[in-house]
C-alpha cells in the first residue's frame, strides 16, 4: 500500500490545481461579461418601457451598482452552496433553468458518444482483424472527415440534403441527426489513434505468443489486443468531451434542441450574466474534472505513464 | 497497408511537378479550390453581377438562372454577388484571426519561455485556462466581452486558437534550448531575446507554418459559426456565416441561398485541410498524418 500514498498526494495536488483553474475561470468570465458596455437593464430598457429611474432602481435591486470584487465574492460564496442566482431576464433560479436544459444536452451527449465509440472502435478493430487497404483507407477518411469538415458544416449539409432537398426528416428537435453529426466527429477523432495503437500492440510479444498458440484473428484482437489499447480511449477522453461540448453548442442551435448550448447562446445574446457565468463555469469545470479523472485513471492502470 | 510491410527499395526519383511539390493529388485539389476562393475574394467587385447589398423586393427567393446565377435571397439580393464578396470577408477574417493566434500564441510563448521559470509557469497556466473552455464557448464569451463587429471577431477567434500555437512553440523552444547551437550562442554572450528570434525562431517556423495551415480553416469556420449565432461581423457585411444565418430562416422557399454559402464553406475548409495535410507531409515527413 505504501506505493499508493504518493500517488494520492499527486492526485490531491492535481485536484487543487484544477480547483484553482475553476476559480480563475469564474473570475475571468465574471469580469469579461461585465466590462461590456450595456447590461441586462439596458437590454430590458430597449425591449420594454423601463424609464431611467426604474433602471436605476432595478440596478440597485440586482446589486449591479456594487464594486465588482464584492459582487464576485458574493457570487462565489453562493455558487459553492449550489446557488448560482437568478436569471436576470426570466427571474428564475439559474440552477433550475440549467437542470431543464441539461436533459436535452445529456441525451445528445450520450447518443453522440455511443455512436462515436461504436463506430470508432468497431472500425479500428475491424481494420486490425482484417488488414485490408480499403479498411485503413476508411479509417483515414473518417479521420480526415472529422478534422477537415467542422460539425457546423456537416450539420448544415445534413439539413440541406435530408430536410430541405429530400424532405425526409424535420430539422427542429431532430436528436438522432444531431447526435450523428457529433458522433461521426468523435469517431473520426478516436479511430486513428486507436488504430495506430492496435497496430503497435499487434507486434507485442504476448500477441505473437497467442498467435503462435493458434488463437484466431478476431479473438486475438478482441481479447488480447483491444484491452491493452483501451488506455488510448481514456487518454483521449478529455479531447472527446471537449469536442462533445464544443460541438453540442453549435449543433444544438443548428437543430433547435433546447439544451445547454442553446441556453448559453440565449444568455449571451441577452446579457444575462448569472446564466452565462453559471453555464461557462459548469462546462469548464466538467471538462477539467474529466481531464483530471482520466489522467489519474491512466496513471493508475498504466504505471509507465508519466507522474501527474 | 499490411501489418509488417517488408522494406522495399525507395522508388526511383521522379521529376518534381506541381502536384508532387504540394504533396500529392488531394492537396493539389485543395490548392486549386483555395486558389479559386482567393481569386474570388480579390476580384469580387469585378466578378459580382450586382451590388451584394442591393435589395429587390420584387425578385425575392428567385431560383438560379441567367439573371442571377445563383438566384436571389429573401430580400432579393443576388446570391452569387454576396458569395464572392463573402469570400472576401470570410478569408480576410480567417487570415487576420490566424495572424492574431500565430503572433500572440507563438510570440508570447517564446517570450515566456525565454524569460525564465516563473513567467513560463504563469504562461502555461494561462494557456491551460484558455484550453479548459471548448473552442466555440471561449470565442462566444470573448465576443460578448469585446462586442460584435469585424475587429472583435478577429480578436476572439485569434485568442481561441492561441493555445495551439503556444503549446507547439513552447515545446519546440524547450527542445531547441538544449541543443548545442543555442548553448554555444549563450556562451558567446548572446542575449536571450537574440537567441529567441535569431537562432531558434527559424527552427520553429516549419512547425508553425504547418500548424497555420491546419488552423486557418478552423478560424474561418469559427467566424461563420459566430456570424450564424448573430454575434459575428456586422449585419451589413456579407460573410458566409451571415449568409447562412439569413438563409436558414427561409430555407424552405430559397434552398439555393442556403446551399451556396454552405457549399463554399465546406469546400474551402476541406480544401485547406487537404492542402495543409499535404504540405505537412511534404515538409514534415516524420509526422505522417493530420495531427490535432
Amino acid at each position: 500500500m505504501s506505493a499508493s500514498w504518493p500517488r494520492l498526494r499527486d492526485l490531491g495536488a492535481l485536484l487543487l490545481r484544477h480547483a484553482g483553474f475553476i476559480v480563475a475561470i469564474s473570475a475571468c468570465v465574471f469580469v469579461l461579461v461585465r466590462v461590456v458596455p450595456g447590461d441586462v437593464v439596458d437590454f430590458l430598457g430597449v425591449q420594454g418601457d423601463l424609464d431611467a429611474a426604474g433602471q436605476a432602481k432595478l440596478r440597485q435591486e440586482l446589486g449591479l451598482d456594487r464594486p465588482l470584487v464584492l459582487q464576485f465574492l458574493d457570487w462565489g460564496a453562493r455558487a459553492l452552496s449550489g446557488d448560482f442566482g437568478r436569471s436576470l431576464r426570466f427571474r428564475e433560479p439559474v440552477v433550475a433553468m440549467m437542470a431543464r436544459a441539461a436533459g436535452a444536452t445529456l441525451q445528445l451527449a450520450a447518443l453522440s458518444l455511443a455512436i462515436g465509440l461504436v463506430v470508432g472502435v468497431a472500425l479500428a478493430v475491424a481494420a486490425t482483424i482484417w488488414p485490408r487497404r480499403w479498411l485503413d483507407g476508411l479509417v483515414d477518411a473518417l479521420n480526415v472527415w472529422s478534422i477537415a469538415i467542422p460539425t457546423f458544416c456537416v450539420g448544415l449539409g445534413l439539413i440541406l440534403l435530408f430536410s430541405i432537398w429530400l424532405r425526409w426528416m424535420p430539422v427542429l428537435g431532430n436528436l438522432p441527426a444531431a447526435a450523428l453529426v457529433i458522433g461521426l466527429d468523435i469517431a473520426g477523432q478516436i479511430v486513428k489513434p486507436l488504430r495506430e495503437d492496435l497496430r503497435e500492440t499487434m507486434a507485442a510479444s504476448h500477441v505473437r505468443a497467442a498467435r503462435a498458440r493458434g488463437v484466431p484473428p478476431a479473438r486475438l484482437v478482441l481479447r488480447h489486443v483491444l484491452p491493452h489499447s483501451l488506455s488510448v480511449l481514456i487518454a483521449l477522453s478529455g479531447l472527446i468531451l471537449a469536442g462533445l461540448i464544443g460541438g453540442a453548442v453549435t449543433v444544438e442551435v443548428l437543430f433547435g434542441l433546447p439544451g445547454i448550448g442553446s441556453l448559453a447562446l440565449d444568455a449571451i445574446r441577452g446579457r444575462d450574466y448569472p446564466l452565462v457565468q453559471a453555464v461557462v463555469v459548469v462546462l469548464a469545470a466538467s471538462i477539467l474534472i474529466v481531464n483530471a479523472l482520466s489522467q489519474a485513471l491512466l496513471r493508475l492502470i498504466d504505471p509507465r505513464e508519466a507522474p501527474l | 497497408m499490411t501489418e509488417a510491410a517488408p522494406r522495399t527499395a525507395p522508388p526511383p526519383r521522379r521529376e518534381p511537378t506541381l502536384v508532387t511539390a504540394v504533396g500529392g493529388w488531394p492537396s493539389a485539389f485543395g490548392l486549386a479550390i483555395v486558389a479559386l476562393a482567393v481569386f474570388c475574394a480579390i476580384f469580387a467587385p469585378l466578378l459580382a453581377q450586382a451590388d451584394p447589398q442591393a435589395q429587390n423586393l420584387l425578385a425575392r427567393n428567385r431560383p438560379p438562372g441567367a439573371a442571377a446565377w445563383l438566384g436571389t435571397d429573401h430580400l432579393g439580393r443576388d446570391v452569387f454577388s454576396r458569395l464572392v464578396h463573402g469570400a472576401r470577408v470570410s478569408l480576410a477574417v480567417g487570415f487576420a484571426g490566424l495572424l492574431v493566434a500565430l503572433v500572440l500564441g507563438a510570440g508570447l510563448a517564446g517570450l515566456a519561455v525565454a524569460a525564465g521559470r516563473w513567467p513560463r509557469r504563469a504562461f502555461t497556466a494561462f494557456v491551460d485556462l484558455l484550453r479548459a473552455l471548448p473552442g466555440v464557448l471561449l470565442a462566444l464569451v470573448l465576443v460578448v466581452a469585446l462586442g460584435s463587429g469585424t475587429v472583435p471577431v478577429i480578436l476572439a477567434t485569434g485568442i481561441s486558437f492561441l493555445p495551439m500555437f503556444a503549446v507547439v512553440t513552447a515545446s519546440t523552444y524547450e527542445r531547441e534550448a538544449r541543443a548545442g547551437y543555442v548553448r554555444s550562442a549563450l556562451v558567446l554572450g548572446a542575449g536571450r531575446l537574440r537567441i529567441l528570434f535569431v537562432h531558434v525562431l527559424p527552427n520553429v517556423l516549419g512547425a508553425l507554418v504547418t500548424l497555420s495551415a491546419i488552423i486557418l480553416p478552423r478560424v474561418i469556420t469559427l467566424e461563420s459559426v459566430l456570424s450564424f449565432f448573430g454575434l459575428g461581423v456586422s449585419p451589413d457585411t456579407p460573410s458566409w456565416g451571415r449568409m447562412i444565418a439569413d438563409a436558414s430562416r427561409f430555407a424552405e422557399r430559397a434552398p439555393h441561398a442556403l446551399a451556396a454559402p454552405t457549399l463554399a464553406l465546406v469546400l474551402t475548409t476541406l480544401a485547406m485541410a487537404l492542402l495543409g495535410d499535404g504540405l505537412r507531409r511534404r515538409f514534415d515527413p516524420l509526422r505522417r498524418s493530420l495531427a490535432r
